[in-house]
Order: structure tokens, then C-alpha cells, then sequence
């Protein structure tokens, strides 16, 4: 209830209590999970002190997922059952992942067109199952630490997460029950964790070599507001690839061997950890033992190294140099942000620093600092800082249009438009009583729809029959600030509403959904029962908390006498049932209260328009005074 | 839901005169000004209904920033609200001299890429046509400010052909990275 809570300027909000919101960075190779206590931004730690979180579930035992180290540890002995870099799958079409499940010898269930599968010793799972089985474990080490429920969560994605990517991780986020309080870019969440310590006024390249994907944002601060200026990337380029580069090498350097998966698997961890160890040392030996029947080693020095690993590192400043053009900025770059582990590797770095022309900041260890920022936004998002001293305005990173006759896309969301943003696009019938309409959708930068990706079908139904081309349909195309999409259309001339039926491309239905929360119903049913009363407790307290502090501010000015008793009425029935167990009735209440009070929330929504809207002289004025 | 009718024009939404000329400054600070107040961030704890209206508001000052920050879409919303219709702009005459500097700046972008320094070439070739940008911004300027529309309008034309130019000119600078990397 961010809007009921806004505080009248020299008067503070009701006390609150300080709410529990965590930032989730949800990775390729490692997830992690923080907190904001006391001010500043934190990773907790599981029981053992251990922060990261390999991103690596083993289905072996279907009862017991494993996720984390104890999952990697069984990544040679059952490949197949041990999911690794999932994230990679995420939102992605079966045809298009075949490359990538052959590189990490997974075998995909035949089947549905769009999602992909994994077939595991204990059935099936789809990457969002798999990285909800990731979240869960994050989830309760918060609760753990926290010492109760969770009000919000921020997860991360990489900037250049297209639609379906960006669902497929909300949806996990939804199968494990956590309120995602937004989708956040990697890169902006970076440079959230910098920014905040650093200059009021600035513009700041983030380079995010992580897991799996390359990212490269640009963004000004200015006092407080952080503005994407573009972004770019590469969705299929990332430390892994530097891993396996080397792993290719040291096989030829034995003659090309054909390997088991878990030989294989093993050893692209022994190479994964020569890289690492090149990042200090100027030459390493990779151990080949269990990865070769003779055993044996490889010396790797780092002139080699870097030698392999140069055509990738100049594939991610070719994305820089177009990032920065799309940026049109008028003056350099301030700073440079670090994201990823492989931001180490030393070639890396000098790369970067030589092509921005200044040194880049590492002062915040790289692999924490996504869930830092993420930690920082969800704490306010969540309310915890009634002043909201930072907003974040970010961009969508790749093209929405639709197909047109010949398979042409025809651009409506041109790529870096900030959002949220709706554009409006008519349409007609090309038949003479026509009452039907399909719009095909798609993403990327592409002339063809052939070479984009598909995001979804619409019809539009109910158009009524009128002569070809007399109809004006008027279809909307909103995406919010998570970067999902949403469409509503309507028929000009009639004004009727012609009802949208999406068909995704990929990614899950709402059914889909429901079926697999029932499923895991049935695993923890009392679990569920209990927290589903808890959360709809927290948002009974929720809105009956600003709703007092909102007609505390603006009820006798805004409401007359009659509409203020209509909504203290149930508020008072809903503060007893808070005390009680009927979660239906509290969900019941609940949404008839928010809908009685949403003329109200309408009418302080325009207060605060006109107030932002006045608010101009006054501000003028304060900076008069501050120079 | 539909939009929220603002009352405003978008000028006015930023508290600047309608005018071609503009504050970028005034502009820049006046958008974030108004995200701050209500954008979807500043409700993310709120009910469904108030995010959905966040979005709706957050998406129109997006839009009227986009709209009054670049010349173009600018210049095409003053003679929107001078009255002109999308068909009335498309439909000024444009003198055969132009079309054909256009044409002429078409085919040495086509014929970049067999150069030896391409790169540079296409740097100058975007300076010159960033030479006759400006000058249509200048005459679009002049012709709006004495109430010269259907002279402004074609201005405006020239420009999108420009700017169509421009875009091509991108494609073929991504084509450039692409092959050096």
C-alpha cells in the first residue's frame, strides 16, 4: 500500500514495523541471497557460513531434491540426473536448446511444442521447476535467518532476458511462493549496490560476464534517479564458455578423446578451476585424473589461456561499442562497474579498462554484488524507506512488434524504450463481416518474424460484422516494469471489447501453474495451509495499515462522511478476523475492502499527480538556495 | 482499463512552453520529478488495482518524454496539436532536388562496405547528414514559429527521410562490429 503510505511532507507515517524483503540473485552457475538490516545491504549465509549457492539440483532421489554443493558433488556420477546452469533453459523452446542440452548432455522429453524438459532417473522437470527448487532453498534460509515470513522478494535476470525468460523465472518465483516485488536487471542491481556510496551525478557502463550470459548496461544517475540508457548483450555468451574453450583445448592437447558426460563434467570443473587459479598464478597444471583413464596433467599458462580466450572477451566489447552508441551520450563514462566471477580473469579487466579508457571499479566482490543491489531495491519496494530515495527507470532490451503480410515485423516497442510503456496500434478486417483476428507477436531486432523469437498468438474475438476495412481495432500493448507484456484491444467505432485469447509461445499457462502448485500441495498440505493463512493475514495488515495512515492524511478532505464509513465499516470486521484462522473469509474481506477503496486510492493517486505537478516552483526554488 | 486521461498536453505536462525550442534540462528534470512520484516502483507493495494504475500513468510520461525529447517525433507532435493529420503531413510535396541528394547519400552507404577504411567513411557520412538534420531543424523552427505548417510539415518529412537514413547507417555500423569481432 505504497500509495496510502505517502507521507505529507514535515509528517512522519504511522510507526511501522520494518519488513522483510530479500534480494535474490538467481544465477547460472551460483544464486545467492540478501538483506538490507541495519541500513546496509547483506549475504546470508546458509548454517555452515557458505553464501553461494551452486545453482545445481540432483532429481536422483525423487523425494529429496538435493540442491547446491551436495547436488554437484553427484554431477559425475549421475549427469543426467544432476542439473547444472539451468538458467540457460529458461523460457526456451525445445528446438532452440537442442545445442546447449547436447553440450550438457541432458536428454529433452519429446513433446510439447515450446517447453523444454529434462528427463531425469525420477521423472520429468522443466527448468522453472528446477529453478524453483533453487529458490526454495534460498527462501528458507531467509526465513532461517529472518526469523519470519518474507514481505517481498527482487529477483534478478540478465538485462537481456527476452519475455518468456523473464516469465519463466516469475513463475518459479510463484511455485515456491514468494512475492516477487519486481524483476530486476543484473546490471542495474550492480550498479544500484555502487551507486549508492558513489558520486550524485554520473554516468556508469556495467560489465556482467556471468555464468552464462554476456550483459553490458549504461545508465545515469542523477540525484537519486537512476536512468537506463541502453543495454545490449549476448544471451549465449558467458563464463561457462571461457570454461569450455579451455576444456576443448586440453582435449586436443590429448589427442581428442571421446568422453562419458561425467568424465566430461569433471572436466569442465577442473577447467573452471584453472581459471581461476590463472587469474593469479601464470601457469596452472589440470589435473586429469577421472576425467582420463591415464590420468595424468595439462600446464596451462596464462598466455595460452588468454589466447583462447581473446575472440570471446572481443565478442563482448563489439556488444559494449554498440551499447554505447545506442547510449548517445554526449560526454564519456564515469565509471565502470565489474559483474561475474569471470570479471577476474585479468585479460578481462585490462580489456575493459583499455576500451572505456578508465580503470573499473571492484571494490564490491563481483559475485555479490547483483544480490546487494537486489537486496537494496527490495528493501525499497517494500516500504522500509518512506523517503524512496531511488528509483530505478529501466529499459526493455529487445524490439516487440508484430507480423505483417510476408512475414515482415512491423516494430511497435522499439528496443531501450524505457518502461513501463503501452503503445496503442489499429488494426482492421481485410472481409467483409469479419469477426475474428489473429496478431502473431514477437521479439528481437530481426526484418523477418522467421529469424525473431515468438512470443505469443493473439485472437480477437467479437468483432462486430461490419464491411472489409471498416473496423478500427485498437489493440494495446503494455509492458510493465518486470518487462512482461500485456494486451487489451477494443473496437473504436462500437466501442466494444473484443476479448484477447494469448496463446504463449513458450512458457507456462496460468493452468499449468495451478496444476503444479497443487502437486506440491500434496507433497506439504499443512505447510501450505499455514502459510497460505499467514499471507493472507500479512495482506489483511497490509492494506488495513494504509488504509489508517491514508485516512489519517487525506480522508476528510478526500471522502465525505457517507464513503468514509463505507470503508472503516470493514475494516473494523477485518481487524477482528485478522485475530482468528478463516484465511477464505480474511481473503474475501480483503478484496472487497481494496475494491471499495480504490475510488480512494484513485483520488490521492491525483492528489499526488497535482502535488508533483505544483511541486515544480518549490523545487526550483530549493535549488536557488542550495547554489 | 483504458489510459488515464491526463488533461494536459505534454508541454504542459512538463511544465514548458509549446515551442520546438526546449529546455532539455527543465525537460530531463521535471520526467524525473514525475516518475518519482508515480512510477510503478513507488507502489510495488500496493493492491493490483493501484500498480495497474501506476503502470498506466508511469507508461503516458514515458511516452510524452520520448515524444518531446527527440526533434522528430516533436516537431510531428507540435503539428499535431497545431491540427495537421498524420495524412495531411505524409502528404506534402517534397522537391525532386532532395530526392535526389537522398538517393546520392543512399549509394555511397551501399557502396561502404567495399572501402578499405569503411569505418571512417561512414563517420563522415554521418556528419554530413547530422549537417542537414540540423539545418531542417532550423527551418522546421522558422516555418512553425510564423505559422507556416504546410512548410514545417514538409521539413518534417525531410527529416523522417533522415532519420531513415540514419537507421540504415546503424544497421550498417552493427554489420561492421559484427565482422571485426
Amino acid at each position: 500500500m505504497a500509495l496510502l503510505n505517502i507521507a505529507e511532507p514535515g509528517q512522519s507515517p504511522l510507526p511501522h514495523q520494518i519488513k522483510r524483503a530479500i534480494g535474490i540473485d538467481l544465477g547460472t552457475t551460483n544464486s545467492l541471497v540478501a538483506t538490507v538490516r541495519a541500513g546496509s545491504a547483506a549475504i546470508l549465509a546458509d548454517e555452515k557460513g557458505v553464501m553461494m549457492l551452486p545453482s545445481v539440483v540432483n532429481y536422483t532421489d525423487a523425494q529429496m531434491p538435493l540442491v547446491g554443493a551436495g547436488a554437484l558433488a553427484l554431477a559425475a556420477q549421475h549427469p543426467a540426473d544432476t542439473l547444472m546452469s539451468v538458467k540457460r533453459f529458461m523460457g526456451r523452446g525445445s528446438r532452440d536448446a537442442i545445442g546447449d542440452a547436447q553440450r550438457s548432455h541432458y536428454r529433452l522429453a519429446e513433446g510439447e511444442e515450446g517447453l523444454v524438459r529434462f528427463i531425469t532417473s525420477s521423472g520429468e522437470r522443466s527448468p522453472v521447476e528446477v529453478s524453483a527448487d533453487i529458490l526454495r532453498v534460498l527462501h528458507k534460509r531467509a526465513l532461517a535467518t529472518l526469523g519470519g515470513e518474507i514481505d517481498g522478494a527482487v529477483i534478478t535476470v540478465p538485462a537481456y532476458f527476452d519475455e518468456p525468460q523473464r516469465q519463466a523465472t516469475k513463475d518459479a518465483a510463484t511455485l515456491v511462493g514468494l512475492r516477487v516485488l519486481r524483476l530486476m536487471n543484473e546490471p542495474t542491481a550492480a550498479a544500484v549496490a555502487y551507486g549508492l556510496d558513489s558520486a550524485e551525478q554520473g554516468v556508469i557502463a556495467v560489465y556482467d560476464l556471468g555464468g552464462g550470459t554476456f550483459d553490458i548496461s549504461i545508465l545515469r544517475l542523477h540525484k537519486g534517479v537512476f536512468e537506463v540508457l541502453a543495454t545490449g548483450g549476448d544471451t549465449a555468451l558467458g563464463g561457462d564458455d571461457l570454461d569450455a574453450a579451455l576444456a576443448e583445448w586440453v582435449l586436443q592437447q590429448c589427442g581428442s578423446p571421446s568422453l562419458a558426460p561425467g568424465q566430461y563434467r569433471q572436466l569442465q570443473a577442473a577447467a573452471r578451476a584453472a581459471k581461476e587459479r590463472l587469474s593469479d598464478e601464470v601457469s596452472v597444471d589440470l589435473d586429469l585424473t577421472g576425467v582420463l583413464p591415464s590420468g595424468g596433467a595439462v600446464r596451462v599458462t596464462r598466455e595460452a589461456f588468454e589466447g583462447l580466450i581473446q575472440p570471446l572477451v572481443k565478442r563482448t566489447l563489439g556488444a559494449c561499442r554498440r551499447c554505447l552508441r545506442d547510449a548517445e551520450l554526449d560526454a564519456g563514462i564515469d565509471n565502470i562497474v565489474m559483474v561475474g566471477g569471470s570479471t577476474r580473469v585479468p585479460l578481462v579487466r585490462e580489456a575493459v579498462a583499455e576500451f572505456f579508457q578508465r580503470p573499473p571499479l571492484v571494490g564490491i566482490d563481483p559475485d555479490q554484488v547483483v544480490a546487494l543491489g537486489a537486496a537494496i531495491q527490495a528493501d525499497i519496494l517494500v516500504g522500509n524507506r518512506p523517503e524512496g530515495d531511488l528509483l530505478l527507470l529501466d529499459v526493455i532490451p529487445l524490439s516487440l512488434g508484430i507480423e505483417t503480410m510476408g512475414g515482415l515485423v512491423e516494430k511497435i516497442v522499439p528496443r531501450n524504450t524505457t518502461i513501463p510503456v503501452s503503445r496503442a496500434q489499429e488494426f482492421t478486417t481485410y472481409k467483409d463481416g469479419q469477426t475474428a483476428l489473429a496478431i502473431h507477436i514477437v521479439q528481437g531486432e530481426r526484418e523477418m518474424v522467421s529469424d525473431c523469437r515468438s512470443l505469443a498468438h493473439f485472437e480477437l474475438r467479437d468483432i462486430p460484422p461490419m464491411v472489409a476495412g471498416a473496423a478500427r481495432i485498437k489493440v494495446t500493448f503494455q509492458v510493465d516494469a518486470d518487462g512482461l507484456l500485456n494486451v487489451s484491444a477494443c473496437e473504436e467505432i462500437t466501442g466494444s471489447q473484443t476479448s484477447v485469447t494469448i496463446k504463449p509461445s513458450f512458457g507456462l499457462t496460468d493452468d499449468e501453474i495451478t496444476t503444479m502448485l497443487q502437486a506440491s500441495f500434496s507433497h506439504a498440505v499443512e505447510d501450505k495451509l499455514a502459510r497460505q493463512l499467514a499471507e493472507q493475514r500479512l495482506a489483511g495488515w497490509q492494506l488495513l495499515e494504509g488504509l489508517k495512515s491514508a485516512l489519517a492524511a487525506d480522508g476528510e478532505a478526500l471522502l465525505s462522511e457517507e464513503d468514509r464509513e463505507a470503508i472503516t465499516a470493514p475494516m473494523t470486521e477485518l481487524q477482528a478476523l485478522l485475530e482468528g484462522q478463516d484465511t477464505d473469509a480474511i481473503r474475501t474481506l480483503t478484496e472487497r475492502l481494496g475494491r471499495q477503496s480504490e475510488t480512494f486510492a484513485s483520488r490521492r493517486m491525483d492528489k499526488s499527480i497535482r502535488e508533483a505537478l505544483a511541486g515544480m516552483s518549490l523545487d526550483a526554488l530549493d535549488d536557488e538556495v542550495m547554489q | 482499463m483504458s489510459l488515464p486521461e491526463f488533461q494536459k498536453n505534454y508541454f504542459q505536462l512538463f511544465d514548458l512552453p509549446e515551442d520546438f525550442a526546449l529546455d532539455q534540462a527543465q525537460l530531463g528534470k521535471r520526467y524525473r520529478q514525475l516518475q518519482k512520484e508515480l512510477h510503478p516502483d513507488r507502489y510495488a507493495s500496493g493492491s493490483a488495482y493501484e500498480q495497474r494504475l501506476a503502470v498506466q500513468y508511469s507508461a503516458l510520461i514515458n511516452e510524452a518524454y520520448a515524444t518531446l525529447r527527440k526533434a522528430l517525433p516533436r516537431s510531428l507532435y507540435l503539428l499535431e496539436l497545431a491540427g495537421m493529420s498524420k495524412e495531411d503531413i505524409s502528404g506534402q510535396q517534397i522537391d525532386g532536388g532532395f530526392l535526389m541528394a537522398q538517393m546520392d547519400l543512399r549509394e555511397k552507404l551501399m557502396l561502404l562496405g567495399e572501402l578499405v577504411d569503411p569505418e571512417i567513411a561512414l563517420q563522415h557520412l554521418v556528419t554530413e547528414i547530422g549537417v542537414d538534420v540540423n539545418q531542417l531543424h532550423e527551418q522546421f523552427s522558422c516555418a512553425y514559429s510564423v505559422g507556416e505548417l504546410s512548410a514545417a510539415a514538409s521539413a518534417c518529412v525531410k527529416l523522417q527521410y533522415l532519420e531513415k537514413l540514419l537507421l540504415e547507417a546503424e544497421q550498417m555500423e552493427s554489420r561492421l562490429i559484427d565482422n571485426q569481432t
